[in-house]
């Protein structure tokens, strides 16, 4: 959370984390042509050969003016490749809210698995409580045959207490639900952050 | 643990805007931005299209890391160095401030590199004390209200995505 009460802008950053190939780039693309063309800035992307995500996906949207303060929200999706881990980290930098992106697929529970496992690791080694980053999970690919029931993604995941979605980012089916979830999760916290509790 | 997010006073946002005025007009650069190490934009100085500002700063926060990465590995102590991309038209000289803020200079390619890192050095060197203070000096102004900012953000969700 970046506050700037010079030009009265509050800027948060929201990060789309989750195995390789569970829908985290899709579900920014949904998000980024479902947001109003005045509110949003381009839809940066930084594929390899592949046109897999290499570095990270990036868009950012604002709204308008609450309390006297501009919300901007910078969207991140990491890339999900198991050697791409180093640039994983570097996106989680000053994050906010992560969504986690689950491939819903009974045979990607072992990588989605892996993947909440190398999330924690990072928060931790970047500094954060891991337990104190708002989360939600955005159980993907509900369309598709062979899938998991949410509840049990959750228990395999040990995410028993994390808000859970689904969708099927490539129709945008479920996917703004997740992002304004997490905007709301995130923001309960920022007020926190802004006027803590006495102790 | 470390402090996660940063509430910026505007004393000290004229501090920085005045460092980095001096350092464009000094080094005749086109813009400059500010960015944390995390990629937000603190400070502009020039004229960017509306958006762009943020995605610079997005873009030199993964390059930063990169190179700092890149820099231990071959076995750098100390991998908050600078770094600078010379295009045909427009050049980019970025500069990572003790690990906390990203200094972006982008300046037309006739304008001599010595000149803008002998100004940005000068410039990093006033900006660093800045940067220590940052997380210490906190406070909303007075008619803020995150009560009504929350519940403001729920309309705003509505209006700005076309559900």
């Amino acid at each position: 959370m970046f506050i700037n009460w010079k030009l009265r802008e509050i800027n948060l950053k929201i990060v789309y984390y989750g195995p390789s190939l569970s829908g985290k780039t899709s579900s920014l693309q949904y998000i980024h042509s479902r947001t109003r063309p005045d509110r949003r800035g381009e839809l940066i992307s930084l594929k390899t050969r592949e046109d897999r995500t290499l570095y990270f996906d990036y868009m950012q949207f604002e709204m308008g003016e609450i309390s006297g303060l501009k919300p901007r929200f910078n969207i991140y999706t990491v890339p999900g490749q198991v050697y791409y881990r180093g640039t994983r980290k570097l996106v989680l930098k000053g994050v906010d809210g992560i969504v986690f992106v689950a491939d819903s697929q009974t045979k990607r529970l072992q990588d989605n698995v892996q993947a909440v496992k190398d999330l924690y690791e990072d928060l931790e080694e970047l500094g954060f409580d891991p337990w104190d980053v708002p989360l939600i999970l955005q159980c993907n690919k509900r369309d598709l045959p062979n899938i998991m029931p949410v509840h049990s993604i959750k228990e395999s995941m040990g995410l028993n207490g994390v808000p859970a979605y689904e969708s099927v980012a490539v129709d945008g089916a479920g996917v703004l639900d997740s992002l304004k979830n997490i905007i709301n999760e995130v923001v309960a916290k920022a007020r926190g952050k802004i006027y803590p509790s006495p102790a | 643990m470390m402090k996660q997010g940063l509430h910026i006073p505007e004393e000290m946002l004229d501090r920085i805007d005045y460092i980095l005025a001096h350092l464009a007009e000094k080094a005749h650069t086109d813009s400059i931005v500010l960015a944390d190490i995390s990629g937000q934009v603190i400070s502009l100085q020039g004229i960017m299209d509306q958006g762009t500002p943020a995605v610079v700063a997005a873009l030199a926060a993964g390059d930063v890391a990169a190179m700092a990465e890149l820099s231990s590995r071959i076995g750098e102590q100390d991998p908050h160095g600078s770094f600078f991309h010379e295009g045909e038209t427009k050049s980019i000289y970025l500069h990572n401030i003790a690990g906390s803020f990203i200094l972006i200079v982008i300046f037309r390619s006739e304008t001599p590199i010595g000149l803008v890192r002998l100004f940005a050095k000068r410039a990093v060197e006033q900006l660093l004390p800045i940067t220590e203070e940052f997380e210490e000096i906190m406070g909303p102004p007075a008619d803020y209200s995150p009560d009504d900012f929350r519940k403001g953000i729920t309309q705003e969700l509505d209006d700005t995505f076309m559900d």
